[in-house]
Protein backbone atom coordinates (compact mmCIF):
# COMPACT_ATOMS: atom_id res chain seq x y z
CA UNK A 1 0.00 0.00 0.00
CA UNK A 2 2.68 2.56 1.30
CA UNK A 3 4.65 1.52 -2.10
CA UNK A 4 1.59 2.47 -4.19
CA UNK A 5 1.10 5.01 -2.24
CA UNK A 6 5.06 6.60 -3.05
CA UNK A 7 5.33 5.33 -6.64
CA UNK A 8 1.92 7.41 -7.35
CA UNK A 9 3.83 10.29 -5.28
CA UNK A 10 6.79 10.08 -7.51
CA UNK A 11 4.65 10.13 -10.77
CA UNK A 12 2.62 12.96 -9.50
CA UNK A 13 6.18 14.99 -8.61
CA UNK A 14 7.56 13.99 -11.75
CA UNK A 15 4.80 15.00 -13.83
CA UNK A 16 4.33 18.33 -12.41
CA UNK A 17 8.29 19.12 -12.17
CA UNK A 18 8.15 18.62 -16.16
CA UNK A 19 4.45 20.70 -16.40
CA UNK A 20 6.52 23.92 -14.24
CA UNK A 21 9.39 23.36 -16.48
CA UNK A 22 7.23 23.55 -19.91
CA UNK A 23 5.44 26.26 -18.27
CA UNK A 24 8.84 28.19 -17.96
CA UNK A 25 8.82 28.09 -21.79
CA UNK A 26 8.01 31.80 -22.70
CA UNK A 27 6.08 30.54 -25.88
CA UNK A 28 3.77 27.90 -23.73
CA UNK A 29 1.17 30.04 -23.52
CA UNK A 30 0.74 31.29 -27.12
CA UNK A 31 1.20 27.85 -28.15
CA UNK A 32 -1.41 26.93 -25.79
CA UNK A 33 -4.00 28.95 -27.44
CA UNK A 34 -2.37 28.64 -30.90
CA UNK A 35 -3.35 24.77 -30.27
CA UNK A 36 -6.17 25.31 -28.39
CA UNK A 37 -7.95 27.20 -31.47
CA UNK A 38 -6.36 25.16 -33.73
CA UNK A 39 -8.29 22.01 -32.89
CA UNK A 40 -11.47 23.98 -32.30
CA UNK A 41 -11.57 24.91 -35.77
CA UNK A 42 -10.93 21.95 -36.93
CA UNK A 43 -13.70 19.78 -35.33
CA UNK A 44 -16.33 22.73 -36.39
CA UNK A 45 -14.77 23.33 -39.75
CA UNK A 46 -14.37 20.48 -41.85
CA UNK A 47 -12.39 21.88 -44.45
CA UNK A 48 -9.89 23.59 -42.41
CA UNK A 49 -7.23 20.77 -41.98
CA UNK A 50 -6.77 20.80 -45.71
CA UNK A 51 -3.35 21.53 -47.59
CA UNK A 52 -5.23 24.20 -49.23
CA UNK A 53 -6.79 26.27 -46.52
CA UNK A 54 -3.75 25.86 -44.20
CA UNK A 55 -1.54 27.18 -47.15
CA UNK A 56 -3.66 30.22 -47.93
CA UNK A 57 -3.60 30.56 -43.94
CA UNK A 58 0.07 30.83 -44.26
CA UNK A 59 0.14 33.03 -46.78
CA UNK A 60 -1.67 35.61 -44.77
CA UNK A 61 0.37 35.13 -41.64
CA UNK A 62 3.49 35.16 -43.53
CA UNK A 63 3.01 39.32 -44.64
CA UNK A 64 1.69 40.04 -40.84
CA UNK A 65 3.73 37.69 -39.38
CA UNK A 66 7.69 39.96 -40.76
CA UNK A 67 5.98 42.60 -39.78
CA UNK A 68 5.56 41.06 -36.47
CA UNK A 69 8.87 39.86 -36.20
CA UNK A 70 10.34 43.95 -36.55
CA UNK A 71 7.81 45.00 -33.99
CA UNK A 72 8.33 42.87 -31.49
CA UNK A 73 11.84 43.05 -31.72
CA UNK A 74 11.86 46.45 -31.36
CA UNK A 75 9.17 46.31 -28.62
CA UNK A 76 11.68 44.00 -26.18
CA UNK A 77 13.86 46.92 -26.71
CA UNK A 78 11.55 48.82 -24.98
CA UNK A 79 9.98 51.21 -28.22
CA UNK A 80 6.86 51.36 -30.45
CA UNK A 81 6.78 51.37 -34.22
CA UNK A 82 3.07 52.47 -35.32
CA UNK A 83 4.29 53.16 -38.52
CA UNK A 84 4.80 49.88 -40.17
CA UNK A 85 1.59 50.26 -41.71
CA UNK A 86 2.20 52.66 -43.57
CA UNK A 87 5.86 52.06 -44.33
CA UNK A 88 4.18 48.92 -45.66
CA UNK A 89 1.60 50.58 -47.83
CA UNK A 90 4.12 53.29 -49.09
CA UNK A 91 6.88 50.50 -49.64
CA UNK A 92 4.67 48.70 -52.02
CA UNK A 93 3.56 51.64 -53.81
CA UNK A 94 7.29 52.52 -54.29
CA UNK A 95 8.30 49.35 -55.40
CA UNK A 96 6.02 49.13 -58.21
CA UNK A 97 6.37 52.66 -59.55
CA UNK A 98 9.83 51.81 -59.90
CA UNK A 99 9.72 47.95 -60.53
CA UNK A 100 7.44 49.20 -63.58
CA UNK A 101 10.23 51.59 -65.14
CA UNK A 102 13.43 49.62 -63.91
CA UNK A 103 14.38 46.29 -63.13
CA UNK A 104 12.26 44.69 -60.08
CA UNK A 105 15.22 43.40 -57.80
CA UNK A 106 16.72 47.54 -57.87
CA UNK A 107 13.55 48.26 -57.11
CA UNK A 108 12.85 45.90 -54.50
CA UNK A 109 16.79 47.00 -52.82
CA UNK A 110 15.63 50.78 -52.63
CA UNK A 111 12.14 50.71 -51.33
CA UNK A 112 14.29 48.48 -48.68
CA UNK A 113 17.02 51.11 -48.10
CA UNK A 114 14.17 53.10 -48.21
CA UNK A 115 12.20 51.89 -45.06
CA UNK A 116 15.44 51.79 -43.20
CA UNK A 117 15.86 55.36 -43.82
CA UNK A 118 12.16 55.74 -42.26
CA UNK A 119 13.29 53.54 -39.30
CA UNK A 120 16.42 55.86 -38.73
CA UNK A 121 14.15 58.77 -39.37
CA UNK A 122 11.91 57.49 -36.36
CA UNK A 123 14.77 56.39 -34.10
CA UNK A 124 16.54 59.69 -34.59
CA UNK A 125 13.32 61.97 -33.74
CA UNK A 126 12.22 59.64 -30.62
CA UNK A 127 15.68 59.87 -29.21
CA UNK A 128 16.88 63.42 -29.77
CA UNK A 129 13.68 65.17 -29.50
CA UNK A 130 13.19 62.96 -26.29
CA UNK A 131 9.46 62.16 -27.17
CA UNK A 132 7.69 58.67 -26.82
CA UNK A 133 7.57 56.36 -29.88
CA UNK A 134 4.40 55.87 -29.46
CA UNK A 135 4.18 59.55 -30.50
CA UNK A 136 6.48 59.93 -33.14
CA UNK A 137 5.42 56.66 -34.68
CA UNK A 138 1.96 58.03 -34.73
CA UNK A 139 2.94 61.09 -36.39
CA UNK A 140 4.67 59.38 -39.10
CA UNK A 141 1.97 57.04 -39.43
CA UNK A 142 -0.05 59.75 -39.99
CA UNK A 143 2.34 61.67 -42.49
CA UNK A 144 2.98 58.98 -44.59
CA UNK A 145 -0.46 57.77 -45.29
CA UNK A 146 -1.23 61.46 -45.97
CA UNK A 147 1.43 61.68 -48.22
CA UNK A 148 0.59 58.83 -50.06
CA UNK A 149 -3.30 59.27 -50.41
CA UNK A 150 -2.67 63.06 -51.41
CA UNK A 151 -0.36 61.94 -54.02
CA UNK A 152 -1.99 58.94 -55.29
CA UNK A 153 -5.52 60.21 -55.21
CA UNK A 154 -6.58 56.76 -54.09
CA UNK A 155 -5.81 55.57 -57.77
CA UNK A 156 -4.26 51.86 -57.40
CA UNK A 157 -1.27 51.03 -59.25
CA UNK A 158 -0.83 47.93 -61.28
CA UNK A 159 2.65 46.07 -61.59
CA UNK A 160 3.74 45.19 -64.90
CA UNK A 161 7.60 44.90 -64.22
CA UNK A 162 9.35 41.75 -64.51
CA UNK A 163 9.38 38.39 -63.32
CA UNK A 164 12.67 38.86 -60.84
CA UNK A 165 11.04 39.44 -57.42
CA UNK A 166 7.74 38.07 -57.83
CA UNK A 167 9.19 34.66 -58.40
CA UNK A 168 12.24 35.80 -55.26
CA UNK A 169 8.81 36.55 -52.98
CA UNK A 170 5.18 35.09 -53.72
CA UNK A 171 4.66 32.92 -57.28
CA UNK A 172 3.36 29.68 -56.05
CA UNK A 173 5.89 26.52 -55.63
CA UNK A 174 3.63 24.01 -55.43
CA UNK A 175 1.24 22.34 -53.48
CA UNK A 176 -0.09 25.74 -52.49
CA UNK A 177 3.67 27.22 -51.09
CA UNK A 178 5.09 30.26 -51.49
CA UNK A 179 8.19 31.73 -51.12
CA UNK A 180 7.35 33.97 -48.92
CA UNK A 181 6.39 31.32 -46.33
CA UNK A 182 9.99 30.40 -46.03
CA UNK A 183 10.89 33.91 -46.03
CA UNK A 184 8.62 34.52 -42.80
CA UNK A 185 10.29 31.12 -41.34
CA UNK A 186 13.48 31.84 -42.25
CA UNK A 187 13.42 35.70 -40.74
CA UNK A 188 11.80 34.15 -37.40
CA UNK A 189 14.78 32.01 -36.82
CA UNK A 190 17.06 34.43 -37.59
CA UNK A 191 15.57 37.13 -35.48
CA UNK A 192 15.51 34.20 -32.43
CA UNK A 193 19.22 33.31 -32.75
CA UNK A 194 20.07 37.26 -33.13
CA UNK A 195 17.80 37.92 -29.99
CA UNK A 196 18.71 34.49 -27.83
CA UNK A 197 22.09 33.65 -28.93
CA UNK A 198 24.19 36.67 -29.83
CA UNK A 199 25.45 39.70 -27.74
CA UNK A 200 23.46 42.12 -29.87
CA UNK A 201 20.33 40.14 -28.49
CA UNK A 202 21.49 40.39 -24.84
CA UNK A 203 21.70 44.26 -25.49
CA UNK A 204 18.44 44.28 -26.90
CA UNK A 205 17.05 42.83 -23.61
CA UNK A 206 19.17 45.07 -21.41
CA UNK A 207 17.50 47.94 -23.55
CA UNK A 208 14.44 47.24 -22.79
CA UNK A 209 14.58 45.85 -19.59
CA UNK A 210 16.71 49.15 -17.77
CA UNK A 211 18.33 51.15 -20.38
CA UNK A 212 20.13 53.20 -17.47
CA UNK A 213 21.74 49.59 -16.09
CA UNK A 214 22.80 49.10 -20.25
CA UNK A 215 24.18 52.36 -20.03
CA UNK A 216 26.34 52.06 -17.23
CA UNK A 217 27.43 48.45 -18.86
CA UNK A 218 29.03 50.00 -21.40
CA UNK A 219 26.22 48.97 -23.85
CA UNK A 220 25.37 51.62 -26.78
CA UNK A 221 21.53 51.86 -26.40
CA UNK A 222 20.86 54.70 -28.39
CA UNK A 223 22.76 52.76 -31.36
CA UNK A 224 20.98 49.43 -30.43
CA UNK A 225 17.45 51.01 -30.69
CA UNK A 226 18.18 53.06 -33.75
CA UNK A 227 18.85 49.90 -35.38
CA UNK A 228 15.58 47.95 -34.10
CA UNK A 229 13.76 51.00 -35.43
CA UNK A 230 15.80 50.55 -38.81
CA UNK A 231 14.95 46.85 -38.51
CA UNK A 232 11.17 47.26 -37.99
CA UNK A 233 10.69 49.44 -40.67
CA UNK A 234 12.72 47.40 -43.16
CA UNK A 235 10.71 44.06 -41.87
CA UNK A 236 7.04 45.71 -43.12
CA UNK A 237 8.82 47.30 -46.07
CA UNK A 238 9.39 43.68 -47.44
CA UNK A 239 5.46 42.62 -46.49
CA UNK A 240 4.58 45.57 -48.23
CA UNK A 241 6.09 44.24 -51.21
CA UNK A 242 5.31 40.94 -50.88
CA UNK A 243 1.45 41.74 -50.53
CA UNK A 244 1.66 43.88 -53.99
CA UNK A 245 3.59 40.73 -55.64
CA UNK A 246 0.78 38.64 -54.28
CA UNK A 247 -1.77 40.82 -55.41
CA UNK A 248 -0.35 42.92 -58.54
CA UNK A 249 -1.61 46.12 -57.52
CA UNK A 250 -0.53 48.62 -55.19
CA UNK A 251 -3.20 51.31 -53.20
CA UNK A 252 -2.64 53.77 -50.41
CA UNK A 253 -5.24 52.28 -48.39
CA UNK A 254 -3.55 48.90 -47.85
CA UNK A 255 -2.49 48.03 -44.56
CA UNK A 256 -4.82 50.04 -42.70
CA UNK A 257 -4.81 48.89 -38.72
CA UNK A 258 -1.94 46.61 -39.35
CA UNK A 259 -0.08 48.30 -36.75
CA UNK A 260 -2.10 47.14 -33.90
CA UNK A 261 -2.61 43.78 -35.51
CA UNK A 262 1.41 43.07 -35.57
CA UNK A 263 1.42 44.85 -31.72
CA UNK A 264 -1.22 42.32 -30.65
CA UNK A 265 0.39 39.45 -32.14
CA UNK A 266 3.74 40.57 -30.50
CA UNK A 267 1.70 40.90 -26.91
CA UNK A 268 -0.42 37.33 -27.78
CA UNK A 269 3.24 35.83 -28.20
CA UNK A 270 4.54 36.98 -24.70
CA UNK A 271 5.94 39.97 -25.69
CA UNK A 272 5.90 42.83 -23.08
CA UNK A 273 4.39 46.28 -23.94
CA UNK A 274 6.92 48.21 -21.73
CA UNK A 275 9.69 46.09 -23.00
CA UNK A 276 12.74 44.31 -21.60
CA UNK A 277 10.93 40.38 -22.32
CA UNK A 278 9.10 38.82 -25.40
CA UNK A 279 10.40 36.13 -27.76
CA UNK A 280 10.56 35.89 -31.68
CA UNK A 281 8.93 32.48 -32.02
CA UNK A 282 6.17 33.59 -29.31
CA UNK A 283 5.93 36.71 -31.81
CA UNK A 284 5.35 33.89 -34.83
CA UNK A 285 2.71 32.10 -33.30
CA UNK A 286 0.95 35.05 -32.31
CA UNK A 287 0.94 36.19 -36.07
CA UNK A 288 -0.61 32.62 -36.92
CA UNK A 289 -3.08 32.72 -34.70
CA UNK A 290 -4.53 36.06 -35.84
CA UNK A 291 -3.98 34.66 -39.37
CA UNK A 292 -6.49 31.57 -38.16
CA UNK A 293 -9.03 33.52 -36.47
CA UNK A 294 -10.01 35.19 -39.74
CA UNK A 295 -10.06 32.42 -42.46
CA UNK A 296 -10.96 30.02 -39.28
CA UNK A 297 -14.10 32.10 -38.01
CA UNK A 298 -15.03 32.62 -41.82
CA UNK A 299 -14.96 28.82 -41.77
CA UNK A 300 -17.20 27.84 -39.47
CA UNK A 301 -19.69 30.26 -40.69
CA UNK A 302 -19.40 33.47 -38.59
CA UNK A 303 -19.76 36.74 -40.35
CA UNK A 304 -16.10 38.18 -40.70
CA UNK A 305 -16.94 41.11 -38.30
CA UNK A 306 -16.63 38.63 -35.27
CA UNK A 307 -13.10 37.98 -36.45
CA UNK A 308 -12.13 41.27 -34.44
CA UNK A 309 -14.32 40.86 -31.53
CA UNK A 310 -12.48 37.87 -30.79
CA UNK A 311 -9.03 39.13 -31.17
CA UNK A 312 -10.25 41.28 -28.53
CA UNK A 313 -10.97 39.34 -26.27
CA UNK A 314 -8.31 36.27 -26.71
CA UNK A 315 -5.25 39.48 -26.75
CA UNK A 316 -6.85 40.14 -23.19
CA UNK A 317 -7.07 36.78 -22.44
CA UNK A 318 -3.47 35.94 -23.89
CA UNK A 319 -1.88 39.04 -22.27
CA UNK A 320 -3.11 37.92 -18.84
CA UNK A 321 -1.99 34.58 -19.12
CA UNK A 322 1.50 35.78 -19.97
CA UNK A 323 1.94 37.96 -17.15
CA UNK A 324 0.36 35.90 -14.92
CA UNK A 325 3.21 33.03 -16.04
CA UNK A 326 6.11 35.50 -15.86
CA UNK A 327 5.00 36.14 -12.22
CA UNK A 328 5.72 32.60 -11.59
CA UNK A 329 9.69 33.00 -12.13
CA UNK A 330 10.00 37.22 -12.14
CA UNK B 1 58.25 48.32 -3.60
CA UNK B 2 54.77 49.00 -5.57
CA UNK B 3 53.36 48.81 -2.19
CA UNK B 4 53.68 52.82 -1.45
CA UNK B 5 52.65 54.06 -4.31
CA UNK B 6 48.94 54.95 -4.62
CA UNK B 7 46.66 53.15 -7.04
CA UNK B 8 44.81 56.40 -7.76
CA UNK B 9 45.59 59.86 -7.37
CA UNK B 10 43.07 62.26 -8.60
CA UNK B 11 44.54 66.00 -8.66
CA UNK B 12 42.86 69.42 -8.20
CA UNK B 13 39.51 67.95 -9.86
CA UNK B 14 37.00 70.68 -11.36
CA UNK B 15 34.15 70.18 -12.44
CA UNK B 16 31.30 72.89 -12.81
CA UNK B 17 27.52 72.40 -13.96
CA UNK B 18 26.27 75.78 -15.05
CA UNK B 19 26.47 78.27 -12.34
CA UNK B 20 27.17 75.38 -9.90
CA UNK B 21 30.51 74.45 -8.57
CA UNK B 22 30.24 70.39 -8.58
CA UNK B 23 34.08 70.00 -7.48
CA UNK B 24 36.53 72.73 -6.46
CA UNK B 25 40.63 71.71 -6.56
CA UNK B 26 39.56 68.34 -4.61
CA UNK B 27 42.49 66.03 -4.59
CA UNK B 28 41.96 62.28 -3.10
CA UNK B 29 44.34 59.20 -2.89
CA UNK B 30 43.41 55.79 -2.75
CA UNK B 31 46.11 53.48 -1.78
CA UNK B 32 47.03 50.05 -2.78
CA UNK B 33 44.52 47.32 -1.14
CA UNK B 34 42.49 50.09 1.03
CA UNK B 35 39.42 50.77 1.64
CA UNK B 36 38.53 54.66 1.37
CA UNK B 37 35.45 55.85 2.81
CA UNK B 38 33.86 59.11 0.67
CA UNK B 39 31.90 61.09 2.89
CA UNK B 40 29.15 63.94 2.84
CA UNK B 41 25.86 65.00 2.54
CA UNK B 42 23.34 64.85 -0.29
CA UNK B 43 25.38 67.42 -2.91
CA UNK B 44 28.43 67.49 -1.49
CA UNK B 45 30.03 66.11 -5.18
CA UNK B 46 31.08 62.43 -4.10
CA UNK B 47 29.21 61.20 -6.74
CA UNK B 48 30.28 63.83 -9.29
CA UNK B 49 33.83 62.83 -8.16
CA UNK B 50 33.70 59.47 -8.78
CA UNK B 51 31.53 59.88 -12.23
CA UNK B 52 35.06 61.97 -13.28
CA UNK B 53 37.23 58.37 -12.23
CA UNK B 54 34.43 55.82 -14.01
CA UNK B 55 34.62 57.87 -16.88
CA UNK B 56 30.90 59.03 -17.01
CA UNK B 57 32.03 62.59 -18.13
CA UNK B 58 35.22 64.11 -18.11
CA UNK B 59 36.23 67.06 -15.51
CA UNK B 60 36.37 70.58 -16.37
CA UNK B 61 40.22 70.66 -14.76
CA UNK B 62 42.63 68.45 -12.94
CA UNK B 63 44.76 64.71 -13.56
CA UNK B 64 43.97 61.62 -12.61
CA UNK B 65 46.66 59.22 -12.27
CA UNK B 66 46.20 55.40 -11.90
CA UNK B 67 49.15 53.63 -11.34
CA UNK B 68 51.25 56.50 -11.47
CA UNK B 69 49.59 56.97 -15.14
CA UNK B 70 47.99 59.75 -16.53
CA UNK B 71 44.65 58.90 -17.37
CA UNK B 72 41.93 60.63 -20.21
CA UNK B 73 39.01 58.68 -20.13
CA UNK B 74 36.25 59.32 -22.28
CA UNK B 75 33.40 56.59 -21.63
CA UNK B 76 32.89 53.92 -18.71
CA UNK B 77 33.93 51.32 -21.04
CA UNK B 78 37.70 51.99 -21.30
CA UNK B 79 37.95 52.69 -17.21
CA UNK B 80 36.32 48.89 -16.76
CA UNK B 81 39.30 48.00 -18.89
CA UNK B 82 41.73 49.38 -17.02
CA UNK B 83 40.43 47.93 -14.13
CA UNK B 84 37.93 50.12 -12.89
CA UNK B 85 34.41 48.80 -12.12
CA UNK B 86 31.44 50.57 -10.37
CA UNK B 87 28.69 49.51 -8.02
CA UNK B 88 25.58 51.09 -8.18
CA UNK B 89 23.15 51.59 -5.65
CA UNK B 90 20.20 50.51 -8.03
CA UNK B 91 22.30 50.81 -11.71
CA UNK B 92 23.41 47.44 -11.92
CA UNK B 93 21.06 44.68 -12.75
CA UNK B 94 17.94 44.36 -15.32
CA UNK B 95 15.35 42.68 -13.13
CA UNK B 96 13.71 40.93 -16.04
CA UNK B 97 17.24 39.34 -17.06
CA UNK B 98 18.66 36.35 -16.07
CA UNK B 99 21.70 36.22 -13.33
CA UNK B 100 23.82 35.10 -16.16
CA UNK B 101 22.65 37.26 -18.85
CA UNK B 102 23.44 40.33 -16.34
CA UNK B 103 27.09 38.95 -15.15
CA UNK B 104 28.16 39.12 -18.55
CA UNK B 105 26.00 42.32 -19.72
CA UNK B 106 28.43 43.89 -21.96
CA UNK B 107 30.75 41.41 -21.85
CA UNK B 108 29.28 38.63 -23.24
CA UNK B 109 31.58 35.62 -24.24
CA UNK B 110 31.44 34.26 -27.68
CA UNK B 111 32.35 31.41 -29.64
CA UNK B 112 32.69 31.61 -33.58
CA UNK B 113 30.39 29.34 -35.74
CA UNK B 114 31.28 30.04 -39.24
CA UNK B 115 31.64 33.72 -39.53
CA UNK B 116 28.83 34.39 -36.78
CA UNK B 117 29.69 34.91 -33.25
CA UNK B 118 27.19 33.23 -30.70
CA UNK B 119 27.02 34.01 -27.02
CA UNK B 120 28.94 30.73 -25.25
CA UNK B 121 25.91 29.80 -22.96
CA UNK B 122 27.53 27.28 -21.27
CA UNK B 123 30.83 29.05 -20.52
CA UNK B 124 28.51 32.12 -19.15
CA UNK B 125 26.43 29.67 -16.87
CA UNK B 126 29.38 27.89 -15.96
CA UNK B 127 31.45 30.69 -15.07
CA UNK B 128 28.43 32.47 -12.86
CA UNK B 129 27.37 29.13 -11.27
CA UNK B 130 30.90 29.21 -9.65
CA UNK B 131 30.89 32.95 -8.55
CA UNK B 132 27.47 32.40 -7.21
CA UNK B 133 28.53 29.65 -4.99
CA UNK B 134 32.15 31.51 -3.78
CA UNK B 135 29.78 34.30 -3.18
CA UNK B 136 27.46 31.81 -1.22
CA UNK B 137 24.00 33.00 -3.09
CA UNK B 138 21.50 30.19 -2.84
CA UNK B 139 19.48 30.20 -6.05
CA UNK B 140 19.20 27.06 -8.30
CA UNK B 141 20.42 28.35 -11.21
CA UNK B 142 22.48 31.15 -13.16
CA UNK B 143 19.25 31.48 -15.41
CA UNK B 144 16.82 32.30 -12.60
CA UNK B 145 15.86 36.22 -12.89
CA UNK B 146 17.57 38.68 -11.18
CA UNK B 147 13.90 39.56 -10.05
CA UNK B 148 13.55 37.14 -7.57
CA UNK B 149 17.06 37.71 -5.58
CA UNK B 150 17.42 40.10 -2.75
CA UNK B 151 18.76 43.75 -2.25
CA UNK B 152 21.50 42.21 -0.94
CA UNK B 153 22.21 39.36 -3.01
CA UNK B 154 22.07 41.80 -6.22
CA UNK B 155 25.11 43.98 -4.27
CA UNK B 156 26.93 40.76 -4.11
CA UNK B 157 26.41 39.57 -7.63
CA UNK B 158 27.67 43.15 -8.66
CA UNK B 159 30.53 42.79 -6.54
CA UNK B 160 31.23 39.30 -7.77
CA UNK B 161 31.34 40.59 -11.39
CA UNK B 162 33.85 43.11 -10.90
CA UNK B 163 35.87 41.04 -9.08
CA UNK B 164 35.78 38.13 -11.75
CA UNK B 165 36.62 41.04 -14.41
CA UNK B 166 39.27 41.53 -12.16
CA UNK B 167 38.39 44.81 -10.73
CA UNK B 168 41.59 46.76 -9.66
CA UNK B 169 39.22 49.43 -8.02
CA UNK B 170 35.91 49.40 -6.91
CA UNK B 171 33.94 52.47 -6.83
CA UNK B 172 30.81 51.55 -3.95
CA UNK B 173 27.96 53.91 -4.61
CA UNK B 174 25.75 53.81 -1.32
CA UNK B 175 25.74 49.92 -1.93
CA UNK B 176 23.96 49.75 1.07
CA UNK B 177 20.96 51.96 1.41
CA UNK B 178 18.11 49.56 0.38
CA UNK B 179 19.58 47.05 2.20
CA UNK B 180 17.91 45.65 5.60
CA UNK B 181 20.82 45.06 8.65
CA UNK B 182 21.49 41.37 7.93
CA UNK B 183 21.94 41.91 4.41
CA UNK B 184 24.25 45.22 5.27
CA UNK B 185 26.79 43.00 7.35
CA UNK B 186 26.62 40.38 4.43
CA UNK B 187 27.32 43.16 1.81
CA UNK B 188 30.26 44.54 4.08
CA UNK B 189 31.78 40.41 4.34
CA UNK B 190 32.09 40.71 0.47
CA UNK B 191 34.11 44.07 1.03
CA UNK B 192 36.11 42.51 3.21
CA UNK B 193 36.79 39.56 1.04
CA UNK B 194 37.75 41.90 -2.16
CA UNK B 195 40.06 43.63 -0.21
CA UNK B 196 42.11 40.46 0.60
CA UNK B 197 41.79 39.81 -2.95
CA UNK B 198 44.41 42.82 -3.63
CA UNK B 199 41.66 45.19 -4.36
CA UNK B 200 41.25 48.92 -3.69
CA UNK B 201 37.58 49.69 -3.03
CA UNK B 202 36.35 53.71 -2.80
CA UNK B 203 32.58 53.75 -0.47
CA UNK B 204 30.52 56.03 -1.38
CA UNK B 205 27.54 57.36 1.40
CA UNK B 206 26.24 59.52 3.65
CA UNK B 207 25.87 56.75 6.29
CA UNK B 208 29.02 56.81 8.32
CA UNK B 209 28.14 53.18 10.20
CA UNK B 210 27.58 51.66 6.99
CA UNK B 211 31.14 52.69 6.03
CA UNK B 212 33.23 52.87 9.64
CA UNK B 213 33.54 49.16 10.12
CA UNK B 214 35.29 48.35 6.45
CA UNK B 215 37.29 52.00 6.25
CA UNK B 216 40.99 52.50 6.44
CA UNK B 217 40.65 55.98 5.77
CA UNK B 218 38.16 58.82 5.44
CA UNK B 219 37.71 61.56 2.98
CA UNK B 220 34.99 64.09 3.58
CA UNK B 221 33.82 66.22 1.10
CA UNK B 222 31.21 69.44 2.02
CA UNK B 223 30.21 71.44 -0.91
CA UNK B 224 32.47 70.62 -3.63
CA UNK B 225 35.38 71.12 -0.89
CA UNK B 226 37.56 68.51 0.32
CA UNK B 227 37.00 69.48 4.58
CA UNK B 228 38.67 66.61 5.61
CA UNK B 229 40.91 63.80 5.46
CA UNK B 230 41.60 61.41 8.45
CA UNK B 231 43.07 57.94 9.28
CA UNK B 232 40.56 55.78 10.49
CA UNK B 233 42.65 55.85 14.23
CA UNK B 234 42.16 59.31 14.15
CA UNK B 235 38.22 59.96 14.19
CA UNK B 236 35.44 58.00 15.64
CA UNK B 237 32.19 57.92 14.09
CA UNK B 238 30.43 60.59 16.03
CA UNK B 239 33.40 62.78 14.83
CA UNK B 240 32.48 62.34 11.42
CA UNK B 241 29.09 62.81 11.93
CA UNK B 242 29.45 66.10 12.98
CA UNK B 243 31.83 67.24 10.56
CA UNK B 244 29.20 66.03 8.04
CA UNK B 245 26.31 67.87 9.70
CA UNK B 246 28.44 71.09 10.13
CA UNK B 247 30.41 71.02 7.02
CA UNK B 248 33.79 72.12 8.97
CA UNK B 249 36.09 70.08 10.53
Amino acid sequence: MDNVDTGIGRVKENLSLSLSRIRRWPEFGVILAFSTIFMVFSLLAPKFVTLRNLTGVFTIVSELGIITIGVAFLMIAGEFDLSVSSVYALSGFLFVTLANSFNSLLALIITLVAAACIGFLNGTITLRAGIPSFITTLGTMMFLRGIMLAVTGGRSVVYNGDLIVPTMLTRFIGRGFRPSHIWFLALALFFSLILTRTRYGNWVFATGGKKEVARAMGVNVNRVKVVNFMISSVMAGLAGCIVINRFGVANASFGMGMELEAIASAVIGGTFLMGGYGTIIGAFFGAFLMGMMRTGLVMVGAPAYWYQAFVGAILVIAATINIKLRRLEM
Amino acid sequence: MQQDLPLVRMVNINKRFGAVEALNNVSIEVRQKEVLGLLGDNGAGKSTLIKILAGVFPPDGGEIYFNEEPLKFSCPKEARARGIETVHQELSLVDMMTISRNFFLGREPTKGIGSIALLDKKKMDKECRRVIAEIGIRVRSPNEYVSILSGGERQAISIGRAMYFGAKLLILDEPMNALSVKETRIVIGHIEKARKLGTSIIFITHNVYHVYPVADRFVILDKGLKIGEFDKKEVETKDIIEMIARGKV
